[in-house]
Parts: structure tokens; sequence; C-alpha cells
């Protein structure tokens, strides 16, 4: 086990760069996730980690040894694919115990150590077969069992869980954690869900077009967003925006007037999650009328329009699947009946709201 | 979705028709073989000898030296093969998983080699062998063939290479692997039927060329090949069809053989399972 140092990190092909100046402290021990949309440089900056690419610049330490130069196999990591990428031509127990042979390690030991991984990861009678004669949720488990055996001091995760249905996905989820807990390998983990960062990391590392976002803890993340991209991209669903000219201390919002912090001037974006909006009368309280309502049982998604004067820009939205810049959702919990079109009386506390600045898009506190 | 009888019936005649376009020329070397001589232009023709000469193939192996011509094409065969698998295993992976300046034009030129005619080659390759003293050797048509082969097999390779995830080199190589070793203990071992597939393609290549062999082996007599050995059977002015057709199903069979030998791998799917 032990802690890796990212320093000044940059790749670039010919003219693009995929990746900025990426520098990142990782704890011994400590379960960090890289997440970001498709293209924003996380399964590069995993690879660069693992030596399948190149850095253009940088360095990169792995328990204080200098491995920027050094080949995939010296590097004493595991890596777990997306794809789990398992050799279909040998054995479960020859898959997880190749990296021990190409180390030269007798075959007690591995056979032994292949045993273990298998008891811990539940397939033990999965052994002899073969990749193909097994289920993705078994291919998954054969792959971590391969990262295991060798005992490395880093687990590199690209995706894993990506490839799994929804509830396997989630089974999963909570196995790695409980692994991680018990192996205590330093792990970086790489996905584009942003449920799964909430739910596994210690520290989450959020990346846009080859650029750090924000690295934060979960809760710190979804409570103090350093950007509109953050606090777009984390939350489901995912933060309501709001346009508004602040002036003195203080916004209209909902034609209401709303307190916002000392430092915003002008005009200014407001986030809104859309669990902090309630149904009933409260300290800011408007009316809406829902365009559309979902109803999950106990819960409620409302849609409804933001008035004309708060209207943010199409492009301030969660992702690109989700735009919504005239659309807000609410997320009821036991509301009671909520029909579309009546009009419903709504509230939240200015204290919940997230202000950021409109040009640059920082958080304004 | 389910066929209408019509279109099964359609579906069926054209299979027995191929079958049959395919299966004919076969079917009459053998009644070729085993016919008397005197009976092979008689009309109507006899779709199956009276008195089938079953002692037509001992009487050839008698009189011609055919095991000698068969691992002579086989000696010819198998280098040509070794050869060009070595040399198109290496190009077709580095085509296909590396990225360098002109790799694609170079990926190309090779291929343009295999559009050439093969007669066009025969002159400078005959230079060739004759400037390197290996005019009437084994070398000149194992090398001759492995000309032929390479540009092929190289293409049909890069193709097979580039449905193989990346990412099963990349674990052997987090795995401890050299580059190298990711492809001969991870890479050759999956490729197994695409190996199979081009093997037999350059040995059926190799198999049944006449051009070359005429050419560089016609003053070896020990060297001749099956091929070039059967051509030698057709007289100037009274030909034994029974026998020269007796003597291709005998330099047949080992195609054949090759073939049930390699079955087994041609068959797809060895990469399942690698991946989701």
């Amino acid at each position: 086990m032990a802690g890796i140092v990212i320093d000044q990190v940059r790749k670039s092909y010919g003219a693009l760069t995929v990746l900025k100046d990426f520098s990142l402290d990782i704890a011994d021990g400590e379960f960090v996730v890289l997440v970001g949309p498709s293209g924003c440089g996380k399964s590069t900056m995993l690879k660069i980690l693992a030596g399948l690419e190149e850095a253009s610049a940088g360095t990169i330490r792995i328990g204080g040894r200098d491995v920027t130069d050094l080949a995939p196999g010296d590097r004493d990591i595991a890596m777990v694919f997306q794809n789990y990428a398992l050799y279909p031509h040998l054995t479960v127990a020859s898959n997880m115990g190749f990296g021990l042979r190409m180390r030269g390690t007798p075959a007690d030991i591995i056979t032994r150590r292949v045993q273990d991984a298998a008891r811990i990861l539940d397939v033990e009678h999965l052994l002899e077969r073969r990749p193909r004669q097994l289920s993705g949720g078994q291919r998954q488990r054969v792959a971590l069992g391969r990262a295991i055996v060798r005992e490395p001091q880093a687990f590199l995760m690209d995706e894993p869980l990506s490839n799994l249905d929804a509830k396997l996905r989630v089974h999963m989820r909570a196995e790695i954690g409980a692994l991680h807990q018990r192996l205590g390998v330093t792990t970086i983990y790489v996905t584009h869900d942003q449920i799964e960062a909430m739910t596994m990391a210690n520290r989450i590392v959020i990346m846009r077009d080859g650029e750090i976002q924000q690295i934060a803890d979960p809760e710190t993340m979804f409570e103090r967003p350093a950007n509109l991209f953050v606090a777009g991209f984390i939350g489901s669903p995912g933060m309501n925006f709001l346009t508004a000219r602040a002036q003195d201390g203080t916004a209209h919002l909902f034609g209401e007037v709303v307190p916002v912090p000392p430092g915003a001037d002008g005009t200014i974006t407001v986030g809104l999650r859309p669990e902090h909006i309630e149904i009933g009368p409260g300290v800011v309280t408007f009316m809406a009328r829902p365009s559309l309502v979902e109803s999950l049982g106990s819960e409620k998604y409302i849609y409804f329009e933001a008035p004309e004067d708060n209207r943010a820009p199409g492009f301030l939205t969660r992702s690109e699947e989700d735009r919504r810049g005239d659309r807000l959702i609410a997320r009821l919990i036991n509301s009671g009946p909520v029909k579309i079109g009546e009009f419903v009386t709504l509230s939240f506390n200015p204290a919940r709201l997230h202000v950021f600045d409109a040009a640059s898009g920082r958080a304004i506190r | 979705m389910k066929q209408g009888l019509p279109t099964r019936l359609l579906l069926y005649a054209s299979v027995i028709l191929t079958c049959a376009v395919l299966i004919f020329p076969i079917y009459w070397l053998v009644v070729t073989a085993l016919s008397q001589p005197d009976q092979l232009r008689q009309l109507p023709p006899k779709f199956w000898p009276d008195e089938p000469r079953w002692s037509v193939f001992s009487k050839i192996l008698d009189e011609r030296p055919i095991f000698l011509w068969l691992s002579n094409s086989a000696l010819a065969a198998l280098g040509a093969v070794t050869i060009s698998m070595v040399v198109s295993v290496l190009a077709g992976y580095s085509l296909s998983r590396f990225r360098v300046r002109g790799g694609q034009s170079l990926g190309l030129f090779i291929l343009t080699a295999k559009m050439l005619p093969a007669t066009l080659l025969v002159i400078p390759l005959f230079g060739i062998f004759r400037m390197t003293g290996l005019i009437g050797s084994m070398w000149s048509i194992i090398l001759a063939h492995a000309t032929l082969i390479i540009p092929f097999t190289t293409w049909m390779l890069k193709g097979y290479f580039d449905t193989i995830p990346r990412e099963l080199e990349q674990a052997a190589m987090v795995d401890g692997c050299s580059p190298l070793g990711a492809l001969f203990r991870v890479i050759l071992p999956v490729s197994a039927p695409g190996l199979a597939a081009t093997a037999l393609y350059g040995f059926v290549l190799s198999w049944s060329d006449y051009a070359y062999a005429r050419t560089f082996l016609t003053n070896a007599q020990g060297n001749w090949t099956a091929n070039l050995g059967i051509t030698t059977m057709k007289g100037e002015y009274i030909s034994n069809w029974a026998d020269i057709s007796a003597a291709s199903i005998l330099v047949a069979l080992p195609i054949l053989a090759v073939y049930l030998f390699l079955e087994r791998y041609l068959v797809g799917g060895l990469t399942a399972g690698s991946d989701k």
C-alpha cells in the first residue's frame, strides 16, 4: 500500500491537450474517484497512472518512488478494466494467477493466493471455468480477483461497473466498497456516474475538458460546489439554475426579495436543489403550475416553468441529456396529491441557495 | 422471423444448386479417374463407370514419384507459410496497434503488392534467384510463395487483431508482460482462429501454384512439386486423363487433411468472455 503523488501531469496529442496540469496527492489507503462527462480526460489520467499512456509532462510517484518512466508491470499497481479484459483462453484460476506467474512467484504461493482471493470474492466454485462460461457479475468478480491476488500498492479501476445491469451495479458497488474497507489498498476509481462517486469515494475529483474542477469529499462537493459545472454535475435530479440581478445583498427570485451573499453584484446565477424545494408555505413562498408530475411512490418530481425574469440560459444545465433552461424540478417527499396544470404552493429557504457569478461560473460565498 | 414455404423452397433450391455446381467437377474428376481411358469421350457420357478402375491409384504411385512431389509441395507450402506467418503476424499486429507516421500508407502499399498479378513478379524474382544461385532450389519456391502470401495474410491478420480488445494486452502489460510478451502470451493464443484461417489460406495458395514452380524448378527434377509433376504426365500427342485425374485426387488429399486438422481452430468465438 502506498500514497500516490501526481504532479503537473499533462497529456497532449499534437496541438490538442486532453489533460491540463493535473496535480493530486492521494493518501495511503484512500479511495479517490475521478468523475466527469465523456472526454473529460479521466480515463487518460488513469492510463497514464498505469503506464499504458505516456505523459507529455509531469511526474507520478507511487509510494515515494518516481514511476513516471516505468513500464506498467514495474509500477506495482493492478487495474480493473471497463470490459474486464479477462484472458479468454485461460481458466479463472490461471487468469487470477497470471500476474504472479509473470513475476516468477512459486506455484504453491500462487495457488494459495488465488484460493484466498477466490474465497473473498466468492468465486471458489468457478476457478476451473473459462471466462465465456461466466455471467457479467462473475466476470467482474474475477477481474477484481486478478487485481487483488497481486497485493499491489494501488488499485486502478476504469468504470468497472458500467457494463452491469442497474441492480447488479448497486450490489457490486457495495462489494467494492467493502473490499476496500477490508484490504485498505489505495484505490483510484474512474466513473462518469456521479452516484458511484458520491457513494464510494473518500474524495472526489471532478473533471471537465481535461481540467480539475474541484477536489473534495462527497459532502463538501454536494454542499459547497466550487462552480456551476460541479453544482450541475453532482446531485440527481440536477440542480435548478435561475438568473437574477443582485444589488445590496439582495436579489429578486419568484417575485420575492431574497438575501444573497454580500460579494454578489450584478447578474448572478442562483442554484436551488430540487430536494430543497418544499410543498406549502415557507421562508420564500411561490406558486407553481406543474407541467409534468412523476410519482416514484413516496416522492414526486414536479416539473414547472421558471418565472420569465429568472430564466437561466439553456446551457446552464446538469448535462446535455437534461437540457432545461426554463424548466425547474422540485423533489417532494410525501407531498400528497399534485395534479398537472393545477397551482401548488411551494417554498424554499434562501439559506439553501447556491450563488454563482454569471460570467465566470464561480461560486460566491 | 418465420419464413413462408415458397421462401424456404427457394432457399433450399439455391443451396442445392450451389452445392451441385461446386461438387460436380470433383465428382467428374473421380469418375474420370475410375473410367477406362476409352470410355471418357463416349456419348452419352456415363455418370459412373461399369467397372471402376480402383487400381489406378496404386498404378500411379508405382509409375510416378507422387510421394516425392507431394513432399516437395508440402516442404514448399510449410516453408512459405512459416515465413509468411512470422512476418505477417508482426506486421499485421503493428498495423493494427501502432499509430506511426505513414503507417496507413505503408499498409495500403503492402496490399497493393497483392493486387499485382503473380506472373508480373516472375521475371524480377527469376533475376534475383539467378543472381543468388537459388534457381532450382526449394528456397526459390519457398521465398517466391512467401512474396505472394505475405501481403494478403498481413491484411487478414490486421483485420483479425483489430477485433481483439486492446484492453487484453493492456491487462497483460499491467500484469508484467512486455509488449512482445503480451503478443505471444495473450494475443496469439486468442487469435488461434484467425491464425488458422490465414495459415490455411497461405498453404492453399502455395499448394496450388504452378507458374512459379514451372519457372524456377523445371530443370531440377528432384524438386518438382506435385502440380509441376502432374503436368509432365500430359503427353504431346496422347494424354491419359484417367491417370492425370487419379494423380490430381492424390494431390488434393493433403489439402483436405490440412483443412480437417485446422477446422477446430477455424470456428470463431474464442475471444467470447474476455469482455462484457
